[in-house]
């Protein structure tokens, strides 16, 4: 490949500052210049693209390019900035660069009525920004720095609506569970500093291979340079996990992202869908090696439960972005899981294929939203824009969005010629082979992913159906004429990205054979000694996918035809399912609450003991200083303007010795001569 | 023969009304009466001892100095008067005071 | 004895009129009044035998020293005739209590002093009380003898200061053309 674009090594260094430096420039011109917000944004975006692009040719298919320069130099290490390029940094690059080019596109529409378009604009170039540095950086540091300014920028675009009172309360949940899961990162960054003296991903986990160096004897982690307690490996890797787990909203920190969807429908789709939950599942494959079997079995078991969870939640929520939400945080599972099962290719392939699936979803429901927002605000009224019980039998007035909706929801319920068909089986695939090895009671992880497998496919057509087809429910709830309100399909803003992204959903984008996991190009190269072949790789795709279309069957049945209804509302499964297990209400009960309580305490204790301390020592020395004061004004003020007033009345006194007249002068002498006399008269 | 005591008893009263006429009258002339009344208690002193100096006399000749110069005292003291009145328009001697510190 | 009621009735005389003089509003009265006073003066000053200090003090005083008071006071008593009224008001009322203080205690210290000083004791007193006896003559020779003698040079110097003074007082007295 090198003859095709033969660049040499100093390009790729010049090519990887403009792609980092173009979202960065981007956001202090939108600033600056907020008429052309827009296009700047779209041309950096474009630019760090084409630079990705070539990136991605050079360096897959060939060796790893690691450049590094010192930055902070200590004693026995020092912490250096750097560009670390292998497969995996230049696919991220790709894929980050390409949907975040397509979403700006799309939000040059969705947002051209806001006025803080420029800061919009400026937000998401914020978040490229840092996205792609976090991709690039080549040690552990640099990534938490990056890692910190994605959960800012995060925060910045879930708050966009700022005036909204849910937003503010999202975004603010949203940074403190991703701060809980950051303490954990830095926690692990800290141990692994301590115990090899170096940060750099490419000396402890590729051609350094410090990790591999390491080993546990006799209850001691003995690293080249450190030794240890075999507990901290397994710390270090669940610290890891739990930075992870909150920036991919994996149990128990999962909740934050249901809420982050308070922000602009493109934003949840490029942050919350594609791009930044990505970076917890690309943080655990980069430092994979790490994990010793416990940490890998809870990393497994957490993202089984999480897949299964969120899909159960899914099956009842009303609001469409909400269960886009869930699905996204299930989807996430599964690949947390097929970290845990050890196959980080497949985890990386289903982050790519979701990537491209979950955006094209958020971004078709955007559409829909986009839609029934200037319904509402064209004909003046109140309804939910996001609650699909208002939709309904929108195929008819927007055909390609619902068929662009229907393939993403095809890819997520990985059934054949889409991309969710190859990466959605390969994790399968892996978890079956896995239980196979391990066997025992690890056979309930392959039987719970099938099940969510399955839910999977329930609840992404039970919204198809609710929203696309049937009658069109919103003049009926509102018992207003029916021709009234006209659907109009997205123009060409909207139209033309989700339309791309549905090209990325077909399966021949990612393999010539649509049936074959293993004739994937991204699958081989990341992975080409996994799956040789099995007798999983032919039965598991088949028996998920025979009943994921029976259970498209009963949902077209159930909600588009409404030939029969579940029935289940009033039983505590649908309650559990539709209040999302209650963890909102768990945590603010667990968490939310004690600490207010105690904050209450706090406060009282502030109040009454600090404050009372405080205010009686005040008290106490108003007291001392109105003695002193007394003491001052009577006693040295006193002695002062005494002595004055009789130094005064002195002068007074003596000054009418000195009247001019020459009489009294007499007399004093007289006096004098009087007092002279009687002296001697005396003594 | 009188004693002298006596003499110098009247001369003491003498010398005392002089003084309090210096001191409480408003009119210079006044003043200067009170001065020599003084003056006059004074030379009876001188007098009253020159009695016992019967050779020398010298007391009575210092009285007859003492007369001589409180007369031109007198007259120049009157002068200041004189020119005093013509300035101020009063002789009140507690009105000369522009020299008061 | 006969000389000794006259002694007192002189010195009664004296200081009764001295009183006067003092105490008198009326400035008139007043002049007149120590006529009297030096009039009793110098008739005590016979009591101690000088004659001639006696007849110095009638010339000069009451010649001299009471005329130019007397003319003084008719050129400035227009004046004061004027504010006689006022004065009485406020005449005495600024220093007279302390005046009268001053003055009786000046009065007791010198009535303390004399009887202390006890002069009759001392030697040439007493060694002269019997000459005087003898000698009753005038001695207004002696002082003749004496002025012309020991005391000449103080003789010339005074009647150089009264020269001086003469002329001092008249330049002073004169008329100012430009005064105001």
């Amino acid at each position: 490949m090198d003859s095709i674009i033969n660049i040499s090594n100093q390009m790729v260094l010049i090519l990887a500052f403009l792609l980092i430096c173009a979202p960065l420039l981007s956001f202090f011109f939108s600033l600056i210049f907020k008429r052309f917000a827009s296009s700047i944004a779209i041309t950096s975006i474009s630019t760090s693209f084409i630079a990705a692009i070539i990136l991605f040719i050079k360096v897959w298919f060939s060796k790893t390019l690691h450049f590094s320069i010192p930055w902070i130099a200590f004693n026995n290490f020092d912490i250096r900035l750097g560009f670390l390029f292998n497969d995996l940094t230049v696919l991220m690059l790709l894929l980050i660069t390409l949907i975040a080019l397509l979403v700006h596109i799309y939000s040059v529409e969705y947002i051209r009525k806001d006025k803080l378009k420029p800061r919009y604009f400026a937000y998401l170039s914020l978040f490229c920004f840092s996205m792609l540095s976090l991709v690039l950086a080549d040690n552990l540091f640099l990534i938490y720095i990056f890692w910190e300014l994605v959960g800012f920028s995060s925060y910045l675009l879930i708050g966009f609506w700022f005036t909204k009172e849910k937003a503010v309360l999202a975004n603010k949940k949203a940074f403190i569970m991703n701060r809980l899961g950051d303490l954990g990162f830095l926690i692990g960054i800290m141990i692994m500093l301590s115990h090899f003296h170096t940060l750099d991903i490419d000396a402890l986990f590729g051609s350094g291979n410090l990790i591999a160096s390491s080993f546990t004897t006799n209850g001691m982690w003995v690293s080249p340079f450190n030794m240890m307690p075999d507990y901290w490996l397994t710390i270090a890797g669940l610290c890891f996990f739990a930075g992870a787990a909150a920036k991919s909203a994996q149990f128990p920190l999962h909740t934050w992202l249901p809420d982050a969807m308070e922000g602009p429908t493109a934003v949840s789709s490029l942050i919350h869908a594609a791009t930044m939950v990505a970076a917890g599942v690309f943080l655990l494959v980069r430092i994979a090696p790490l994990f010793n079997e416990t940490v890998l079995i809870i990393i497994a078991s957490i993202g089984v439960f999480t897949a299964f969870m969120a899909a159960t939640i899914a099956l009842t929520q009303n609001d469409i972005k909400r269960v886009l939400a869930f699905s996204t945080i299930s989807q996430l599972g599964f690949m947390m899981l097929a970290i845990g099962v050890g196959d980080e290719a497949s985890a990386i392939f289903h982050l790519v294929t979701h990537a491209f699936f979950k955006c094209l979803l958020f971004l078709g429901a955007g559409i829909i939203i986009h839609e029934l927002h200037h319904l509402k605000e064209k004909h003046q009224l109140q309804f939910d824009e996001q609650d699909m019980t208002f939709m309904g039998g929108l195929f008819k007035s927007m055909p390609i969005t619902a068929i662009v909706f229907i393939i993403a929801a095809m890819a997520l319920s990985g059934l054949p010629f889409t991309s969710g068909y190859l990466s959605k089986d390969a994790i399968l695939i892996s978890v079956f082979e896995w239980a196979d090895v391990k066997g025992g009671i690890f056979w309930i992880f392959p039987i719970i992913v099938s099940l969510t497998s399955w839910l999977t496919t329930f609840y992404i057509f039970r919204v198809i159906f609710k929203v696309f087809f049937g009658d069109f429910r919103l003049p009926q709830l509102l018992e207003a004429d029916h021709h009234q309100f006209k659907i109009h399909e997205a123009n060409a803003w909207l139209k033309y990205p989700v339309m791309v992204l549905a090209v990325f959903c077909m399966a021949f984008v990612f393999s010539y054979q649509p049936f074959s996991l293993e004739a994937s190009w991204l699958f081989n190269e990341l992975a080409p000694q996994q799956h040789v072949g099995g007798i999983y790789h032919i039965l598991v795709p088949i028996y998920i996918n025979i009943l994921s279309l029976g259970l498209l069957l009963i949902t077209y049945l159930a909600y588009a035809r409404n030939k029969f209804s579940f029935g289940l509302e009033q039983t505590w499964i649908f309650k559990l399912s539709y209040k999302q297990w209650y963890f909102n209400e768990i945590y603010d009960a667990a968490i939310v609450k004690p600490t207010l309580l105690k904050a209450k305490a706090y406060y009282w204790f502030d109040k009454n003991v600090i404050d009372g301390l405080v205010n009686s020592s005040a008290t106490a020395i108003i007291h001392i200083s109105s003695l002193a004061n007394w003491f001052d004004v009577y006693i040295i003020d006193g002695l002062v303007n005494g002595v004055a007033s009789v130094v005064e009345r002195l002068n007074i006194w003596f000054r009418n010795v000195q009247n001019g007249k020459v009489q009294h002068y007499i007399i004093w002498m007289l006096l004098i001569m009087i007092t002279f006399f009687i002296y001697l008269m005396i003594f | 023969m009188i004693s002298l005591q006596h003499f110098l008893f009247i001369a003491a009263v003498l010398f005392c009304l002089g003084i309090y006429a210096v001191i409480t009258r408003k009119n210079a002339i006044q003043v200067l009466i009170g001065i020599e009344l003084m003056i006059n208690a004074s030379i009876l002193n001188l007098v009253a001892f020159a009695k016992y100096d019967v050779i020398n006399n010298n007391g009575q000749l210092f009285a007859l100095f003492v007369i001589v110069l409180a007369a031109a005292s007198v007259a120049v003291g009157l002068v200041i008067i004189l020119n005093f009145f013509k300035r101020v328009k009063t002789i009140d001697p507690n009105k000369a005071n522009s020299l008061r510190g | 004895m006969v000389e000794q009621i006259v002694f007192y009735v002189f010195a009664a005389i004296a200081i009764l009129s001295g009183v006067y003089v003092v105490a008198s509003q009326n400035l008139v009265r007043s002049v007149f009044m120590f006529f009297v006073t030096l009039l009793s003066v110098a008739g005590l000053y016979v009591f101690a035998l000088a004659d001639f200090v006696a007849l110095t003090q009638i010339v000069i005083y009451v010649g001299g020293v009471l005329v130019m008071l007397l003319f003084v006071f008719m050129l400035s008593s227009k004046d004061s005739l004027d504010n006689i009224v006022n004065l009485k008001k406020e005449a005495l009322s600024a220093n007279r209590i302390p005046a009268t203080i001053i003055t009786i205690a000046l009065l007791v210290i010198l009535i303390y002093a004399i009887l202390l000083a006890d002069f009759e004791q001392l030697d040439w007193i007493k060694s002269n009380k019997l000459l005087i006896e003898k000698a009753q003559t005038s001695n207004v020779h002696n002082i003749g003898v004496n002025i012309m003698g020991r005391f000449l040079l103080p003789f010339e110097l005074i009647s150089i200061l009264l020269m001086m003074t003469l002329v001092g007082a008249a330049h002073l007295a004169r008329k100012e053309p430009n005064n105001d």
